[in-house]
C-alpha cells in the first residue's frame, strides 16, 4: 500500500470522524452505477447459470467460507470466481467485520494481519453498510460489480484491445495467420452482454474460422468474462471453439481427450444465459436466497449488529486503522519490496542463474587457485571465461540475479553502472587512487590483486558487476577497451549486464565473456509471482487480468509490479478490463515503431481508437508512417464495409483513400517549402488517418510468396533508383550536348531519342559480323560522345521489367570486342565534355558497370578476357591492358594444366580472398577447371593492384 | 549521326516546315534588335530548331560553337547558402539553360543566376548587337515563384539582354509573362509536311520508299517532326529494304504504358492496382515525366473505354494531373488515378452486365 492510499485515509479521518476514509471513493462510484441496474436482489438469480461452471464445488467453497472467514477471504482473493456466489460472502463478510472488533477480536487481527489490509471496496462496502438497510446493502454490493461488468463490456468492445497483439499473439499457425478466411457472418450477430466472469475457470481454445467474431474478437470476449484462451488443447482445456470441424491437430488432440465441442452461438448462449438469469425471475433470487439460508446461524445475529454499530462508528475506526498498520510500513515502492531475497525466487532463467551460480562459485578455484599449479592447462578450458555477460531485455532480472547470487556466495559485490564514469583510466593507478572516479574499475581490479598475493585464503571475495554496459557513450570514451584489458588482467569476478548483446559497442567485449541471455520469463511465471505480490498486498486480482498484464508490459517484471501498485491506488479489484484499459492508455507513451503504428491503424479495431490516439500513432513517425500507409493500404479487406461480394465497395473505398493519401501529398508539400508546420496534423490525418478509417480490417497478400507483414514503403528505394537515374540521363544528356549534334532537352532524349539510340546501338552488334558492327557503332558513339557508362545508361533506362533486357542475343565476345574497341579509339578521339578526357596515367576510379558489360563470354578464352580487362582498366592505359590480355592468354595456357590441382588452388584463393575476389571472378565457380583459371585472371589483377 | 540531328535546318532558310514563321523571325532580327520572345507549341514541332536557326541568323555562325558547362552555383539565400547545379550551353553571345531542372529551387536560379548574366552587358567591339540572349527552356516548368521573378529581370535588363524562352504549354507561364513577350505559336506540322519531310530525307538517303509507308510513320508520329524521322530510322536500322507492310515499332515507354492500360481494363481489383503501381514505379524509375505517363495512360484507356464514360474519366485525369503538379511524389496521384478509374469502371461494368 502506498503513501498516497496512507494520505487519503487520514484525511478522511480527521474530517468525517468515522474512519472510513478510503470508503468515500467507492461510495461515490456507488450510486451511480447503481441506477441503470435492475434491482439487486435480482441479482443473485445468476446463480442460476452455473450450469455453465464446475460450480458445485466452488458453492460448497464458499458456504464454508461463510463459517471459516480465512478460507473464504482466499476464495475471494483467488479469484471473483462468480459474481453471484460472491456476493454472498462479501455480504457476509462486511458483517464479520463489524461483528469482530467486538466478538472475535483476535481472529481479525489475525486475519487483517494475514491480508495486510483488505481491499478498497471492501472498506466501501462496509461503509455503505453503516448507512443502508440490510436489503439496500446486497444492491450496493452487486451493483459496482455488476454494473463495473457491463460497462466496461460495452465500452471494453469500443476501446478494444491493441489490434499488434492479436496479429503476434504466438500461436501456432502465425504464418498462416494471414490465409484464414474472413468470418461468413462477419458483423452480423449482437455480441452478447453477460454477467462479469461467466466464463471465470473456463479454459478455451479457439479454433479455425468463427461465424461471426474474428479470432481476435472471440478471446477479448472469453477474457473479458473471465475465461482463459490458450493456443493449443491440453486437459485443461474445457471447450474447443470452433463453429466448423476442419479437422485439424486441435479437434483431434480435443477429441482425444473429450474435451467439449462449443460453437460460437453457444458462446453467445452460455454468455447471455448468465445475464439472463439474472435479469430474469424473482423466484430464482428466492432460490439463491434458500441457498443463502444455509448459513442462517451466524448471519442473523450479526445483521443486529451492523444495526448496532452504525450508531457507534468509532469501533469501525479502530478497525480501519488496524488495517492502515500494515499499510504504514511499506513506503517502498513494490519493486524493491518485493525484489527476490533468494536466487529461488528470481522469475524465470533459473537454468541461467544456476549457471551464474556455478561460474562465479568456480570462479577462484579456476583463476586463482590454479594459477600457481599450471596456467596452461586451464587456459585450454574454453569454457572458462574470466568475465560474464548478462543480455537480457529490461526489468527481467538480470542485476537482482547477479546480486542475489554473489551475495549467496559471500562475494561483496561492488556495482558500476552508467551513473559512474567509467572512462578509460590512466595508465598509472597511483593517479587513480588520487581520487579520480574514472580509474574506480582499475583501482578495484588491482587491489584485489594486491591483496591475493598477500593471503589468498583470508580475502574478502569481491565480485565487481558491471551494469549497462551497453550504455558506455560519449562521456566513457575507451570504456570497452579498459574493460576488456581489465577483465584480462582482473583477479576478481567481472559481471557485466547489458540489454543489447548484439550492440556495436559490445562486438569487442563478447570474445572476453561467458555469454547469458535472458529470456524473458513467461506469462503465466509472472502472473504466479504477480499473484504473490497481490495477495500479499490485498489486492484482488484474478489471474486472467494479471497475465494480460504479464503479456502487455512485454515481459518487464519491473513494470509489471509499477503498474500493479498503481493500480492498486485506485482500487483494490482489479479485472481484466481494468488492465487492458490502463494499459492501452499508458502503452501509447511507449516508442512504437511506424509498423507497429500501421498495425494498429489498419488493424481489425482500428476504427475503434480514438482520434488522438490515431494522431499520436501516426504522429509517431510523420514521414514513415505515411509512406507505409501508402504502400500497404491496397492489402487491407475492409471490414467497416460489410458484405461486398463484387468488390465494388473496396475498390470505392480504396479509391477514396488513394486520393486522400494524394491529399496528404499536397499538404507536405505545404509543409516543406512554405514551412507551413501548423498543417503537420493535417497532413497526418489525410495521409494515414482517413486511409486507415476507410480500409483498416484484415490483411491479405497481393502476390503469390508474400509475406503477409506490412512492407517497408516502396517510394523511398524507388526515388533514389529514379534520382539516380536522371543522373545518369543528366550525365548523357551532357555529352550529347557537347557533341553539339543535337540539342535537345533531357526529356527529349529520353522520350524520343532513347528508342532509336538504343536500336541504332545494339542492333548491328546482334545482326552484323562483328568488326562491322563493332567498328559501326563505335564511330555511332563516337559521333555523339556517348561514353561507355552513357551505351550503360540507354540500356538500364530501355530496361522493363517483363520485357526483354535490350541486351539479349548480343554475344559476349562482341560486348568484350566493343569496349576493347571503345578503348583503344580514346587517344584520337575528339573530347568536348571535360569529364570524357581520359589522361594515362589517371586512374578511374572502378567502375562497376564497366565490370557488368564485360560479362565472361562463353568460351574460356573469353572469359579469361573478360576479367582481366574490368581489373587492367582500373590501373593501366589501353597499352598496359592490351599486354596484359596477351598475358593473361599466357597465364591461362599456363593454368590448364593446373587443372587437376583445381581444387587446392581454390582454397588458397579463399584463404587470401581480397576485395579482388569478391568481384566475383571466385564467385563465378565452375568447378575445378573454372577455378584454376580464375586464379590466372586474379593473378594479374592483384599484381596490377599492388602498383596501386 | 541520327538523321533527325542530320537532316535539321541549320538556317532559318532552309526551313521545311513553318517557313512562314522562319520568314518573319529573319525580319524580326533584321531590324537590329527584337522583343523577348517566347516559343510555344507542342514537342516536335520545331521551336528548338527555329530558335537555333534564329540565334545564327543574329549572331552567325559562331552561335554553333558551343560549349557545355556543369556550373555550381552557391546562392546565399537569408541565412543558409544554397549548393546549385545547373548545365549551361553557351557561346560567346548566348547562353541557354533549363532553369527548372533544378526542382523547386528554380526561383534561386532566376533571381540570381539569370539576373547576373543579364546584367553584364556583352562587350562588343563593333558596338553592334549590344546584346546577349538567354534561352530558357521549359519555362512552363517553373514554379510560380520563380515566373514572378523572372518578369521584374525581363524589364530591368532589357537594355543588355534578351529573353528567349520556349515551352510546351503558354496556358502554365503566367499571364505577365506572356505579356512581356512577343508570342510565337509553333504549331504541330501537319501529316503532309512530316510525309514530305520523310521523303526528302528518304532521298538524300537513297532509300526505296514503299507508298504509304512513310504516312504510316506520320499517322504513328501523333504529328511529331522528330519522332517520325525517328522511328523512320528506327525502321531502317530494323529491317531494310523496306516492305510495305513493315511494322513501325512503338516507343519503349508507350509500349510499356499501353501495357497497364489493357491490364487495367481486364481487372480491376486491389490485386491488379497493386501490380499496376510497380509497372508505374518502373516507368517513372526510367525517366519517364509522370505528367507523360498520365497523359498517355488517359490516351490508352480512353481508346478502350465506353462513349459515355470518357467525359468522367478526362475530368478525373485532369484533377489528378493537377494535384500531382502540387504534390511532390508523382506516384501517389496516378495510383490514385487508376484507383478511381478501376472504382469507376467497376462500377460501370456491374451496371451493365450485372
Amino acid at each position: 500500500m502506498s503513501d498516497i492510499r496512507k494520505w487519503f485515509m487520514k484525511a478522511h479521518d480527521k474530517g468525517k470522524g468515522n474512519g472510513n476514509g478510503s470508503a468515500s471513493k467507492p461510495e461515490n462510484a456507488a450510486p451511480t452505477n447503481t441506477e441503470p441496474v435492475p434491482g439487486g436482489q435480482e441479482n443473485s438469480g445468476r446463480r442460476k447459470t452455473s450450469k455453465y461452471f464446475p460450480a458445485e464445488k466452488q458453492k460448497a467453497k464458499v458456504e464454508q467460507g461463510t463459517a471459516e472467514l480465512p478460507a473464504k477471504r482466499k476464495a475471494q482473493n483467488d479469484s471473483i470466481e462468480k459474481p453471484s456466489p460472491l456476493k454472498k460472502p462479501s455480504r457476509a463478510d462486511v458483517d464479520d467485520d463489524f461483528v469482530l472488533p467486538k466478538s472475535k477480536n483476535s481472529v481479525d487481527v489475525t486475519r487483517s494481519k494475514k491480508l495486510k489490509s483488505v481491499s478498497g471496496r471492501a472498506v466501501a462496502q462496509k461503509a455503505v453498510d453503516v448507512y443502508d438497510s440490510d436489503e439496500d446493502d446486497a444492491k450496493d454490493l452487486e451493483s459496482p460489480v455488476k454494473s463495473g461488468g457491463r460497462g466496461r463490456g460495452g465500452r471494453g468492445a469500443s476501446v478494444g484491445p491493441a489490434s499488434g497483439r492479436g496479429r503476434g499473439g504466438g500461436r501456432g499457425g502465425f504464418m498462416n495467420f494471414g490465409e484464414r478466411k474472413d468470418p461468413p457472418h462477419k458483423g452480423e450477430k449482437d455480441v452478447p452482454e453477460g454477467a462479469p466472469d461467466c466464463l471465470a475457470g473456463l479454459t478455451f481454445v479457439i479454433s479455425g474460422t468463427l461465424d461471426s467474431l474474428e479470432r481476435e474478437e472471440a478471446e477479448d470476449l472469453i477474457k473479458r468474462f473471465g475465461g482463459r484462451v490458450t493456443g493449443s488443447v491440453s486437459k485443461k482445456t474445457n471447450y474447443l471453439l470452433c463453429d466448423e470441424d476442419i479437422g485439424g491437430r486441435k479437434s483431434s488432440k480435443a477429441k482425444e481427450l473429450g474435451t467439449t465441442f462449443l460453437t460460437e452461438d453457444g458462446l453467445f448462449d452460455m454468455i447471455r444465459a448468465s445475464n439472463h438469469g439474472k435479469s430474469h425471475s424473482k423466484e430464482e433470487s428466492k432460490k439463491s436466497a434458500v441457498n443463502i439460508a444455509t448459513s442462517p446461524p451466524k448471519k442473523s445475529p450479526q445483521k443486529v449488529e451492523v444495526k448496532k454499530l452504525s450508531k457507534s462508528p468509532s469501533k469501525s475506526v479502530s478497525s480501519a486503522k488496524q488495517r492502515g498498520q500494515p499499510i504504514q510500513h511499506s513506503s517502498l515502492t513494490w519493486t524493491e519490496k518485493y525484489r527476490p531475497k533468494v536466487p529461488n525466487e528470481i522469475t524465470g532463467n533459473q537454468s541461467l542463474v544456476n549457471q551464474l551460480h556455478n561460474w562465479l562459485a568456480h570462479w577462484n578455484e579456476q583463476f586463482l587457485g590454479t594459477g600457481s599449479k599450471g596456467k596452461g592447462k586451464k587456459q585450454n578450458d574454453t569454457g572458462a571465461k574470466k568475465a560474464i555477460l548478462l543480455s537480457g531485455t529490461p526489468g527481467i532480472g538480470k542485476t537482482t540475479s547477479a546480486k542475489l547470487v554473489s551475495q549467496m556466495l559471500g562475494f561483496q559485490t561492488i556495482e558500476v553502472n552508467a551513473s559512474d564514469s567509467r572512462g578509460k583510466a590512466d595508465a598509472s593507478i597511483s593517479k587513480g587512487i588520487g581520487g579520480s572516479n574514472a580509474n574506480s574499475i582499475k583501482e578495484l581490479v588491482s587491489n584485489e590483486a594486491l591483496s591475493v598475493n598477500m593471503d589468498r585464503s583470508k580475502h574478502p571475495k569481491t565480485v565487481l558487476i558491471m551494469d549497462e554496459v551497453d550504455g558506455m557513450s560519449a562521456g566513457d570514451r575507451g570504456g570497452i577497451a579498459d574493460l576488456i584489458a581489465s577483465i584480462k588482467i582482473s583477479k576478481i569476478p567481472i559481471i557485466c549486464i547489458c540489454n543489447d548483446r548484439y550492440s556495436q559497442k559490445l562486438k569487442s567485449l563478447v570474445n572476453y565473456c561467458l555469454l547469458l541471455s535472458f529470456r524473458k520469463p513467461t506469462k503465466q511465471q509472472m502472473a504466479k509471482r504477480l499473484m504473490q505480490v497481490a495477495n500479499a498486498e490485498g489486492l484482488q486480482v484474478n489471474e486472467i487480468a494479471l497475465e494480460e498484464l504479464a503479456e502487455r508490459v512485454n515481459g518487464d517484471m519491473r513494470m509489471a509490479l509499477n503498474q500493479l501498485q498503481y493500480m492498486s491506488l485506485s482500487t483494490s479489484v482489479i479485472k481484466y478490463d481494468d488492465i487492458r484499459q490502463r494499459l492501452l492508455t499508458s502503452s501509447k507513451d511507449e516508442d512504437i515503431s511506424p509498423f507497429t503504428a500501421v498495425d494498429k491503424l489498419f488493424g481489425f479495431n482500428g476504427g475503434k481508437l480514438r482520434m488522438d490516439e490515431r494522431i499520436d500513432l501516426s504522429m509517431s513517425d510523420p514521414d514513415l508512417v505515411p509512406l507505409l500507409v501508402q504502400e500497404n493500404y491496397i492489402n487491407y479487406r475492409p471490414s467497416s464495409i460489410g458484405k461486398d461480394d463484387s468488390g465494388m465497395k473496396r475498390m470505392k473505398s480504396i479509391a477514396r483513400a488513394a486520393e486522400s493519401i494524394g491529399d496528404g501529398d499536397i499538404i507536405n508539400v505545404q509543409i516543406r517549402r512554405y514551412r507551413q508546420w501548423q498543417l503537420s496534423q493535417t497532413a497526418s490525418l489525410s495521409s494515414c488517418i482517413i486511409p486507415a478509417a476507410l480500409l483498416h480490417g484484415q490483411r491479405e497478400t497481393l502476390e503469390q510468396g508474400e509475406r503477409n507483414f506490412n512492407r517497408f514503403g516502396g517510394w523511398l528505394g524507388k526515388n533514389s533508383t529514379m534520382s539516380k537515374n536522371y543522373r545518369l540521363l543528366e550525365d548523357f544528356h551532357v555529352h550529347v550536348l557537347a557533341s553539339r549534334e543535337s540539342s535537345s532537352g533531357r526529356e527529349t532524349l529520353r522520350l524520343d531519342y532513347l528508342t532509336a539510340l538504343l536500336k541504332r546501338l545494339t542492333n548491328p552488334l546482334r545482326d552484323k559480323p562483328k568488326d562491322e558492327a563493332v567498328k559501326e557503332v563505335v564511330e555511332f558513339m563516337n559521333a555523339y560522345s556517348i561514353s561507355q557508362e552513357d551505351f550503360d545508361t540507354v540500356v538500364e533506362l530501355s530496361k522493363f521489367q517483363g520485357h526483354l533486357n535490350p541486351l539479349e542475343g548480343i554475344p559476349t565476345a562482341v560486348k568484350a570486342a566493343l569496349t576493347r574497341a571503345y578503348n583503344e579509339g580514346s587517344k584520337t578521339r575528339m573530347v568536348r565534355a571535360a569529364d570524357l578526357v581520359t589522361l594515362p596515367g589517371i586512374k578511374k576510379a572502378p567502375k562497376k558497370r564497366i565490370a557488368a558489360i564485360l560479362e565472361p563470354s562463353d568460351d574460356i578464352l573469353g572469359e579469361e578476357n573478360g576479367d582481366t580487362l574490368p581489373e587492367n582498366e582500373e590501373n593501366a592505359s589501353d597499352t598496359e591492358n592490351l599486354e596484359d590480355t596477351t598475358n593473361g592468354e599466357k597465364l591461362q595456357a599456363e593454368l590448364q594444366s593446373l587443372n587437376s590441382r583445381g581444387i587446392e588452388v581454390q582454397m588458397e584463393l579463399k584463404g587470401t580472398g581480397n576485395s579482388s575476389a569478391k568481384k566475383g571472378l571466385v564467385g563465378r565457380g565452375k568447378g575445378g577447371k573454372g577455378s584454376a583459371e580464375k586464379k590466372g585472371g586474379r593473378g594479374s589483377g592483384a599484381g596490377a593492384k599492388r602498383k596501386r | 549521326m541520327l538523321w533527325v540531328d542530320k537532316y535539321r535546318p541549320k538556317t532559318l532558310d532552309q526551313a521545311m516546315v513553318h517557313q512562314d514563321i522562319a520568314l518573319n523571325l529573319k525580319k524580326l532580327v533584321a531590324e537590329q534588335d527584337c522583343p523577348h520572345l517566347l516559343f510555344y507549341g507542342p514537342s516536335g514541332s520545331g521551336k528548338k530548331t527555329l530558335i537555333m536557326a534564329l540565334l545564327r541568323q543574329i549572331f552567325g555562325p559562331s552561335a554553333e560553337k558551343v560549349k557545355v558547362e556543369n556550373r555550381n552555383w552557391k546562392i546565399d539565400a537569408g541565412n543558409r547558402t544554397i549548393d546549385l547545379e545547373l548545365t549551361t550551353l553557351s557561346s560567346t553571345n548566348h547562353v541557354e539553360l533549363s532553369p527548372s531542372d533544378v526542382g523547386f529551387q528554380d526561383r534561386y536560379i532566376v533571381q540570381e543566376i539569370i539576373k547576373e548574366m543579364a546584367k553584364n552587358r556583352p562587350i562588343d567591339t563593333k558596338g553592334k548587337k549590344g546584346y546577349k540572349v538567354l534561352v530558357l527552356n521549359e519555362v512552363d516548368k517553373l514554379s510560380r515563384e520563380a515566373q514572378h521573378s523572372l518578369r521584374r529581370t525581363m524589364e530591368k535588363y532589357s537594355a543588355s539582354c534578351r529573353l528567349i524562352l520556349c515551352c510546351n504549354s503558354s496556358s502554365k507561364v503566367t499571364e505577365a509573362i506572356r505579356s512581356r513577350c512577343l508570342n510565337i505559336r509553333i504549331n504541330a506540322p501537319s501529316e503532309e509536311q512530316i510525309i514530305k519531310v520523310l521523303e526528302f530525307i528518304g532521298k538524300k538517303e537513297g532509300l526505296q520508299l514503299p507508298s504509304g509507308f512513310a504516312a504510316r510513320i506520320a499517322e504513328k508520329s501523333n504529328r511529331s517532326l522528330r519522332r517520325a524521322i525517328l522511328s523512320f530510322e528506327t525502321c531502317r536500322v530494323q529491317q531494310y529494304p523496306f516492305t510495305s507492310k513493315q511494322a513501325i515499332p512503338p516507343m519503349d515507354w508507350e509500349e510499356y504504358i499501353s501495357e497497364i492500360a489493357t491490364d487495367i481494363m481486364k481487372e480491376q481489383s486491389p490485386k491488379r492496382l497493386f501490380q499496376v503501381r510497380g509497372k508505374v514505379y518502373e516507368l517513372l524509375v526510367n525517366c519517364i515525366p509522370p505528367e507523360i505517363v498520365l497523359k498517355r495512360l488517359l490516351h490508352e484507356l480512353l481508346k478502350k473505354l465506353d462513349a459515355e464514360l470518357k467525359h468522367e474519366v478526362c475530368h478525373w485525369a485532369a484533377y489528378y494531373e493537377h494535384r500531382m503538379r502540387l504534390g511532390q511524389k508523382a506516384i501517389f496521384h496516378i495510383e490514385a488515378f487508376v484507383a478511381k478509374f478501376m472504382s469507376i469502371y467497376k462500377a460501370f461494368l456491374i451496371a451493365t452486365f450485372g
